[in-house]
């Protein structure tokens, strides 16, 4: 009896939950109508930057996504290596390739490229030796081990960033135009925006066929699904994790050039950033690719229209919006838009 | 149980140690009036370099890291080198100096738990009998009223540079009913500054706005109190002398772009946009941005920003963005400067300044110094007589001009450089666009 | 396992280490006496804290020692104590200063009657603020303790992150000015005994340092009752295996909540204390480093160890305080230019992770969580892939 009660007393405690998620949800739907109808152009162009930036959130959440998936472990030093990896870039890109405004188009590519060259490598060995010396040992700790762990690690990558960098924000000429390339009545799109897009869309793509289509990929879902079943197939499960890791690095070193690009970045903007990044694996669906990019552009969004319309609480307020998003996704749908109850690779 | 038991042990065995250790060496002490120095986390080591021993010390409460770094160690420069040129005495008394810092090295500005840190710890001690600082106004909002509570009638707080004005007077519609009283819980002063208060700069920056031909402009602050009351009191006076202000909001120092509030001042069309606030709270970013979204700051829509961004900092950090870009200060600029300033910026430059562009802020140190010097050395070395004398200064063609202090510790009867302004225009360097005094029916709706 | 613990319990009553605690404590009372001749000493006298530092470094003892039932006693990581701490400081702000400058309501306060605005006495605002966090705590709690734990530790860094920006914030709530934005509210008035206003002493320092070691030694009584509680005893149990607890009949939620609730009254008292002693609440105060740093003291000490907590809480907030800034004026003397202060957050992230690597049960581990961490817990481990309610523990029954 007691058993049908508490049932009971679930089911109705968790449709409760559900109604006023909806509740909330349809508000905010009918407010962003009600706001695209008042002044079109503001809002679409508002709504592009927040892609924009969106965008840019997803290349970061991706990485915390991807290593979600397959250890379930929220590696909170993501964001650090990322804003590392960043500031590094702005030492190649000014210091090394000497790129300013006044270099021609070729020599920047080259310059760009030449920089990704040295971070992407650079950052996934870095994050593979994180794995290997903080993360690994603790596989079979407790669960909150190696995420008290991880908040460590976080600590002490900001520090080296301090360190190496100082207190002052780095930043590098404006390669890419922020000009707009296309105009439709009014609503502008900047080149910038262009190639952020250009960016992530293709990231994402290959990022989706590697983890669906090649070996590689399938080890790292069946190592997300079962390890120790993984282990028995052969599947080398310690390589497979190094791997994620790896990828999730290269990931960080490309969103750190291209945040660098939009914007200024210094040793701290790994820790605001990350946890935006976070909060939109999650509100996609944490170990979902596809997922992850949605929540961003998402997340990218709610903060363009809070900061860019009329009669909403201001941009002082975005930050706190964004935490009560986290806290609001993880109350009323943990698994996220695109989650399924059980997160997989992907 | 047993390692909790030999910890135990192994502590109450160590303080033991300690116990015996310190009564044996307490009759070593060489006896009372003797200064003890402020904490070294925040203050360097104890200076004097006078005759014998010091009798009191005076300190300096400065965010000594971060894009102020350049100013804030120039008045320190200028306040050390008065005391030496008084051999570290003012009238009977020796005077030792410590410079604290109210910065944090990871924030790089100031830091409220820094400022409460150093204000208790200057009320805690006996000998500090005079502070000079802060530089932002915020940091004074906290110290003031920790020295006025401070044993013996509160200690001297002088400031070169902070310009919220309700830390000395309340402007209706400007402070809440309790500022200033809520700064001095004892009812009675502390605190005076050499620096006039932002409804001089507020009314400067509006008749600049006004010569400019400036319409519409969109205010925006970072809620602190040095970068709020410098966007109040110019919103007030630029609806005084006839400038629209399309809006008035803040702006997140932690978020990493503004392009959607700058799509939202490009929606009201207002054609100036005023930061109220410092270059330190993400102030670069604010700019670039800006630039992107409305256009160069000499084409429609100009920039403007008070002396929280008058810095070369600015234009180094933001690079082409800052160009066309006019930023206020109080003063004149250090070329104007005349008569007895002149001098001393002649001898800074030959003495401990020497090979670098002397910035106002060090004749403001120099002045604060000077008073706070003469306050002491006029007193009977009391706490409460050396406020009284700071509150009776009289200031007679001194380095910022003639000039004394109200009841609020305000300057008042002032003329020359302490009630003018400059402002200037970014190129690759700061350069001087206009220099003049605000009208006083302008300072006065600054601050209504 | 309640054998083991009664054993425990009397062998704690009878055992000798009592009489070196008290003489610990009467060594630490009578420390304002002792530290000018201390500080004098040859090569370690510039190591030793003042007494401001010890006020503060017991306040933050406090903290870890609140901190330390949740994670250490109920094993749910709480990334976001800092908010705590700021509903702690800013009841205080409300409840004895200035700061509603329209209401003059005086309750045995120490300030002279005619001052506008709300004053308590101050002790009993200490109680308030606890009692109020411990509201937040709840209220936090109830929507968040079923979430699985490192989901839980995301959503109260979430809070961590709201709440300070909300104090910054709320200067204008519908046009009320609540928090009093940036400006913080200052002056929260003094301690007071008697009319003894104890800001207004020339040894106020050392007022509040007795008042603090008060404040300690009160934390830590509760800190052993409630460990060998029954409430305690349910935490031991839900952390070590959550499952076994509630089919043993511990009602999950009810006892997460409690532990969630408790840890967040001390927070508020020492929130409310320390915000006495520096006279205001500020909003830049309340940022996301300070939770881990309570967090490091408490991995350092080791979890669910008072003593180890103890131990952890005044070696990090003295290293805070004083330490590092004599150890980096030693460097600095030395000739190298290195200020180990700029590192400090890198440095216990440093001892977190050596800490989880090398010494998971902290420098004096709790008995119990050595055996958890040696011979492992029958808690899902980190590893194995949860195939039914991933993501929340929504499924378990409460009753």
């Amino acid at each position: 009896m007691a058993t049908a009660t508490a049932a009971l007393h679930r089911i109705r405690g968790s449709s409760l939950i559900d109604a006023i998620g909806l509740l909330i949800l349809g508000l905010v739907v009918i407010w962003v109508v009600v706001k695209f109808a008042q002044d079109p152009t503001r809002f679409l162009n508002v709504t592009v930057l927040g892609a924009r930036n969106g965008a840019i959130y997803g290349l970061v959440a991706l990485g915390y996504t991807l290593v979600y998936g397959i250890l379930q472990l929220i590696n909170f030093a993501h964001g650090d290596v990322f804003a590392l990896s960043g500031l590094v870039a702005s030492t190649m890109i000014i210091s090394v390739f000497g790129l300013d405004t006044t270099t021609g188009v070729l020599l920047i590519v080259i310059g760009l490229v030449g920089t990704l060259a040295v971070t992407i490598p650079l950052f996934a060995v870095v994050n593979a030796t994180i794995e290997r010396i903080a993360y690994k040992p603790l596989r079979n700790a407790p669960r909150l081990a190696p995420l008290i762990t991880a908040v460590g690690v976080s600590f002490i990558v900001q520090n080296i960033s301090l360190a190496l960098y100082g207190v002052d924000f780095e930043s590098v000429p404006n390669f890419i135009p922020r000009t707009d390339a296309v105009e439709i009545g009014g609503v502008g799109i900047g080149w910038n925006t262009i190639a952020v897009f250009l960016i992530v869309i293709p990231v994402l793509l290959v990022l989706t066929w590697f983890v669906r289509s090649t070996r590689q990929g399938k080890a790292m879902r069946a190592v997300a699904q079962d390890r120790e079943a993984s282990a028995m197939m052969g599947i080398d499960v310690n390589r497979t994790i190094s791997v994620t890791f790896v990828i999730a690095g290269g990931l960080a070193a490309v969103a750190g050039l291209v945040y660098l690009l939009q914007f200024n970045i210094r040793y701290d903007t790994g820790f605001q950033l990350g946890l935006i990044a976070f909060t939109a694996a999650v509100l996609g669906g944490i170990g979902n690719l596809t997922g992850a990019v949605l929540g961003a552009l998402m997340i990218g969004m709610v903060e363009a229209w809070n900061e860019g319309l009329d009669g909403t609480p201001g941009g002082d307020w975005t930050r706190s919006m964004i935490f009560g998003i986290l806290i609001a996704t993880l109350v009323f749908r943990p698994q996220g838009i695109l989650g399924e109850r059980t997160p997989e690779g992907a | 149980m047993t390692a909790k038991k030999s910890v135990l042990a192994a502590l109450g065995l160590l303080i033991a140690a300690l116990a015996l250790v310190a009564t044996g060496c307490g009759g070593d002490d060489d006896g009372g009036g003797e200064v003890t120095a402020l904490p070294s986390s925040s203050c360097t080591g104890l200076e004097y370099e006078g005759e014998g021993d010091p009798d009191y010390l005076i300190a300096t409460d400065f965010p000594m890291q971060g894009s102020s770094r350049t100013q804030t160690e120039q008045i320190v420069a200028a306040v050390r080198f008065e005391l030496e040129q008084r051999g570290w005495k003012a009238g009977d008394y020796n005077i030792a100096l410590q410079v604290c810092d109210d910065a944090t090295a990871q924030a790089a500005k100031w830091d409220s738990a820094k400022c409460s840190q150093n204000g208790n710890a200057y009320a805690a001690n006996d000998a500090v009998v005079g502070v000079i600082g802060t530089f932002n106004s915020g940091c004074a909002a906290i110290i003031i009223p920790l020295l006025n509570e401070a044993p013996d009638g509160g200690i001297a707080m002088m400031s070169p540079a902070n310009t919220y004005p309700c830390l000395t007077v309340n402007l209706p519609g400007g402070c809440d009913a309790s500022e200033p009283a809520k700064y001095y819980p004892t009812g009675n002063r502390n605190y005076a500054r050499v620096a006039p208060a932002d409804d001089y700069q507020g009314a400067f920056v509006a008749e600049f706005m006004q010569k400019q031909g400036i319409k519409s402009v969109y205010i925006l602050n970072d809620k602190e109190a040095y970068g709020l009351g410098i966007a109040t009191t110019t919103r007030k006076a630029a609806e005084h002398v006839g400038i629209e202000v399309a809006g008035f909001e803040a702006w997140d120092p932690k978020a990493s772009s503004y392009e959607a509030l700058m799509r939202k001042i490009q929606g009201t069309n207002a054609d100036a946009v005023f930061l109220g606030g410092l270059i330190d709270e993400n102030g670069a970013q604010v700019i670039k941005d800006k630039v992107a979204v409305l256009g160069p700051n000499d084409g429609d829509v100009k920039l403007l920003a008070p002396d929280g961004f008058t810095t070369q900092a600015t234009i180094d950090e933001a690079g082409g963005a800052a160009r066309g870009m006019f930023m206020s200060v109080a003063g004149v600029p250090i070329d104007a400067f005349t008569g007895t300033a002149a001098e001393y910026v002649q001898q800074l430059q030959e003495g401990p300044l020497a090979g670098k562009p002397i910035d106002p802020y060090a004749i403001y140190g120099a002045q604060s110094a000077q008073i706070v010097l003469d306050a002491i050395a006029a007193s009977d070395g009391s706490r409460e007589d050396i406020i009284a004398k700071m509150f009776e200064t009289e200031v007679e063609n001194g380095l910022l001009g003639d000039f004394g202090f109200n009841e609020n510790g305000d300057p008042t009867n002032a003329s020359g450089a302490v009630v003018g302004f400059t402002m200037y225009v970014a190129t690759d360097k700061l350069e001087t666009s206009d220099n003049f005094s605000p009208k006083p029916e302008n300072v006065t709706a600054a601050g209504a | 396992m309640s054998e083991a613990l009664s054993r425990q319990v009397q062998r704690a009553r009878t055992d000798k280490s009592w009489w070196v605690a008290g003489a610990l404590i009467a060594l630490g009372l009578a420390y304002p006496f002792i530290v000018d001749p201390l500080r004098d000493l040859p090569l370690i006298g510039d190591f030793v804290p003042g007494v401001s530092s010890m006020v503060v470094m017991m306040i933050f003892t406090t903290m870890a020692l609140g901190l330390n039932v949740v994670v250490g006693y109920a094993g749910l990581l709480d990334l976001g104590y800092v908010a705590f701490y700021a509903a702690g400081a800013y009841v205080a702000g409300w409840l004895a200063s200035l700061h509603f400058e329209d209401i003059t309501f005086h309750l045995g306060s120490a300030v002279s009657g005619d001052l506008p605005g709300i004053h308590f006495n101050m002790w009993l605002v200490l109680v308030l603020a606890g009692c109020f966090t411990t509201l937040v705590g709840i209220v936090i709690g109830l929507p968040t303790l079923r979430l699985r734990g490192d989901y839980l530790a995301i959503v109260t860094l979430g809070f961590g992150e709201i709440v300070p920006q909300f104090v910054r914030n709320a200067d204008s709530v519908g046009g009320f000015d609540l928090t009093g934005g940036t400006f913080g509210i200052a002056p929260i008035d003094s301690l007071a005994i008697g009319g003894v206003v104890f800001r207004q002493e020339s040894n106020k320092d050392d007022l509040y340092y007795w008042a603090a070691i008060g404040l300690v030694l009160f934390t830590v009584f509760c800190c052993i009752r409630l460990r060998d509680s029954r409430l305690g005893r349910a935490w031991v149990a839900i952390r070590e295996d959550e499952t076994a607890a509630a089919a043993m009949g511990v009602p999950l939620m009810r006892t997460k909540t409690w532990s969630y609730a408790i840890g967040a009254f001390f927070g508020g008292v020492a929130g409310a204390f320390f915000a006495s002693y520096r006279a205001g609440a500020f909003p830049a105060d309340f940022f996301f480093q300070f939770s881990v740093f309570l967090l490091c003291m408490v991995i350092l000490g080791g979890m669910g160890s008072i003593w180890g907590v103890l131990a952890g809480a005044l070696i990090l907030s003295y290293l805070d305080r004083e330490g590092l800034s004599t150890i980096g004026s030693k460097i600095q003397e030395g000739g190298l230019d290195f200020d180990p202060t700029k590192y400090q957050f890198g440095i216990y992230g440093l001892i977190i992770v050596v800490m989880m690597l090398l010494r998971p049960t902290g420098l004096i581990p709790e008995r119990r969580h050595k055996i958890e961490l040696e011979e492992g817990v029958h808690d899902t481990p980190f590893y194995d892939v949860q195939t039914e309610g991933a993501m929340t523990d929504r499924d378990r029954s409460d009753d």
